[in-house]
């Protein structure tokens, strides 16, 4: 049961992502990214994390793919454009290093854990209280032990993600609001 | 994990009902098609116009503001359900969050950022009097919109 | 506590044969009952409205026209299938697809009955098995409902884009911001009811409203309640909320270009999201299955086992909804579009956070021995400082849009 999983989860998260970088239609791309997400989302699961894999899917396809979705459809982003022609100059260069820091990152961390103990489903999770088998972790043990987390072990963090969002929302205001002088409205 | 199993289930059925549906419909469906049946439907008339390339800007605000309150949300759901064992301090914590998440959404509001729908500029009541053609009297309420009140500057658009 | 009773004991430890028979059955039968609810809910939305417009209504194909939802679908299926020249023919098939399976999964997690008398807490006995009148209760509980109806975004967005056609593109893009934003307060009167139960599990949240003055409803002050209705009737794109496909300005909205078969399944998932998000308004604030209870009396239904009995309460209070949304259509006017945008984001998301706020802040005094009064008095003071501030940013804003200044 676990392999099978692992392996359908596996197949949506790899047909997934080589979909968003073949597809030729950003559309497409976009949704192939839906496809990996979900893939991820069930790896989660398969993982007995139940609450990330549903934030998995209620922030990142539920949202942010979906903000993908609008800048390409309204923005009208056709598939006839040239891929060849540079917009950013750096952006290839770039992604290509950040690539190969991904891979050896990933590499690192397969060598590091090799001599390890497989982690178990549920690792970690603190199920007391619970009552049952230890391999299934209670109902609400997952979101609860996250809270404690959030709200009382790493505060700081979790109040630094609010300025994170001001930030972003000052971005947005800024790239999208242009200040403009009253003259020019009136004008004929 | 087994838990799952029903809604999988479930769904497997559901995508069964409607691949079924699209085989039956194939087979029992008559097939003619035409240039006509296949342009885009708009009422009959011949579509003239491409559809639109660019939308307004607020479009993007609101689902970049979605985001931010999906998270928000998905920060407030652990507090709910774990707040009988977080006792003051994870309620401070929550309050100091969502205050500064506040802060940042009146900004936005502030900004014009979820301002939708036309300017509701207060008009000039004369130019739009000289609108309404003579017309219109006591006996017909007609409003008769012609071209004499047009094309003041400022007044179009 | 709720952890032990919240999971399915039929799907725990190992897996027999027995449980997974009843698991087919389950879905078997879950799956007949919503296409049999869904055209019930057609007729019934005909026949009320019909009623409340001094019409008949349906009454040619079977007693009382029951069966004029059965003739309409059979005769899709004898429709052609159009697809347009300039659709993007892979999403213009998958879309249906993503608007229909969500909708229908929203029923797993839907508890539906059960025996609540004598301290039962919802488990019945089938053919020897201990189980929930209800497909799943798997750890996320409530939270699939948001996460589906963040993918039935997609089936909307998807279907009128791939429509290559501009009333299609333009009713889809209102329709997702629509979506969207009511999404946002959808989730913010939800965690007040998470509040008062303390588990994401739906029969968890069943579980704690054992009698009237639990009902969410009351226990969250009302205020959540009528925001999640709102909401939700936002979220299904049911009038007043129909700009989606507000006829006189985009034709039929997102899905002007289909037809036959895969205007079907939109068509079965609107009215499905509509019985599925009573349902799980029923369940989030009426109590769901339970019965309604007094103090130390409770209502019983005669002649009705207990088994049976919590899924005639939860069909009566799904029945109330199904009434309330026709109403709605009956009677109120559709919204301009910025007055719904307004609605949405600077009247129902500032009050559902306050509020959700308020909640826990008078929780939390009642837990730390805090005088109420004090608690109360000093959290009213807060939101009435934050409604002001909100209020001076609408009007700072209003004042820029006059002049013009911003853009």
């Amino acid at each position: 049961m676990q392999l099978v999983v692992f392996v359908i989860a596996s197949l949506m998260v790899l047909v997934g992502a080589v979909g968003v970088v073949l597809r030729r239609h950003p559309v497409h791309a976009a949704l192939s990214l839906v496809l990996t997400l979900f893939g991820v989302a069930v790896h989660f699961v398969a993982q007995e994390a139940h609450f990330l894999a549903a934030v998995q899917v209620i922030v990142y396809a539920g949202a942010i793919v979906v903000l993908f979705l609008f800048v390409i459809m309204l923005l009208g982003v056709d598939s006839a454009d040239d891929l060849r022609i540079e917009r950013l100059p750096i952006q290839r260069p770039l992604a290509a290093v950040m690539g190969v820091g991904i891979v050896g990152l990933l590499i690192a961390a397969v060598v590091a854990t090799r001599g390890s103990e497989p982690l178990q489903a549920g690792a970690g999770i603190n199920v007391a209280g619970v009552g049952i088998d230890d391999a299934v972790a209670g109902h609400d043990a997952n979101i609860t032990q996250l809270a404690g987390n959030l709200f009382a072990d790493y505060v700081f963090a979790f109040e630094l993600t609010s300025v994170l969002l001001i930030v972003a929302v000052a971005g947005t205001v800024v790239l999208t609001r242009r200040e403009k002088p009253p003259s020019e409205e009136d004008a004929p | 994990m087994s838990q799952y199993l029903p809604v999988v289930a479930l769904a497997i059925v559901t995508v069964l009902f409607g691949a079924l549906s699209f085989g039956a419909s194939r087979l029992l469906a008559p097939r003619r098609p035409s240039s006509a049946k296949s342009a885009p439907y708009e009422c009959g008339i011949l579509p003239s116009q491409e559809p639109p390339e660019r939308f307004p800007v607020s479009f993007y605000i609101v689902a970049m503001l979605f985001i931010m309150f999906d998270i928000e949300i998905i920060f407030v759901y652990p507090y709910a359900v774990a707040r009988s064992s977080l006792g003051l301090y994870g309620f401070v914590a929550i309050v100091v969050f969502s205050v500064l998440f506040f802060l940042t959404f009146v900004y936005e509001v502030a900004r014009g950022g979820l301002d939708w729908g036309p300017l509701q500029r207060s008009r000039n009541l004369e130019s739009a009097a000289a609108v309404v053609s003579p017309e219109r009297t006591t006996t017909t309420t007609i409003r008769r919109v012609g071209t004499e009140g047009r094309g003041e500057p400022g007044e179009a658009a | 506590m709720t952890g032990v009773l919240a999971i399915d004991p039929l799907l725990f430890g190992e897996l027999k044969w027995m449980p997974l028979v009843i698991v087919a059955l389950k879905v078997l039968v879950i799956f007949v009952v919503g296409l049999v609810g869904t055209m019930f809910m057609v007729w019934f939305e005909r026949k009320v409205i019909a009623g409340m417009q001094n019409r008949i209504g349906p009454n040619k194909a079977g007693p009382f026209g029951i069966l004029q939802t059965l003739a309409d679908g059979v005769k899709l299926f004898f429709k052609e299938d159009l697809l347009p020249d300039r659709a993007d023919r892979f999403v213009f098939r998958l879309a249906p697809f993503l608007a229909f399976v969500p909708a229908f999964l929203v029923w797993a997690v839907l508890p539906l009955g059960g025996d609540y008398r004598d301290g039962n807490r919802g488990l019945v006995e089938w053919f020897g098995h201990a189980t929930r009148v209800q497909l799943a209760d798997p750890p996320v509980g409530i939270l699939l409902v948001l996460a589906l109806s963040s993918i039935a975004v997609y089936g909307i967005m998807l279907a009128g884009w791939s429509s290559g056609s501009k009333y299609p593109l333009l009713g889809a893009v209102r329709a997702t911001a629509q979506m969207v934003s009511y999404e946002a307060a959808l989730g913010l009167s939800l965690a007040a009811v998470l509040l008062t139960s303390g588990s994401l599990s739906t029969v968890g949240i069943v579980g704690t409203q054992d009698s009237l003055s639990n009902w969410n409803v009351v226990a969250t002050g009302v205020v959540p309640f009528v925001i999640f209705v709102i909401a939700a009737t936002a979220e299904l794109n049911r009038p007043p909320f129909d700009l989606v496909e507000a006829e006189q300005e985009l034709v039929g909205g997102f899905n002007t270009e289909y037809s036959s078969l895969r205007f079907a399944l939109f068509f079965l998932a609107e009215f499905m999201n509509t019985i599925t998000m009573s349902g799980v308004i029923v369940t989030l604030f009426l109590g769901g299955p339970q019965p309604l209870a007094i103090g130390d009396w409770t209502a019983d239904i005669p002649l009705v086992g207990n088994g049976l009995e919590g899924t005639i309460w939860f069909l009566l209070k799904l029945l109330l909804f199904l009434y309330i949304y026709v109403w709605f259509r009956a009677t109120l006017p559709r919204l301009r579009y910025d007055q719904l945008m307004d609605l949405g984001w600077k009247v129902l998301i500032p009050i559902s956070l306050g509020w959700f706020l308020l909640l826990a802040a008078l929780r939390l005094g009642r837990d730390e021995d805090w005088n109420v009064w004090l608690v109360a008095g000093v959290s009213v003071a807060g939101l009435l400082v934050a409604a002001v501030v909100m209020f001076g940013a609408m009007k700072v804003s209003g004042r820029n849009r006059q002049q013009g200044a911003v853009y």
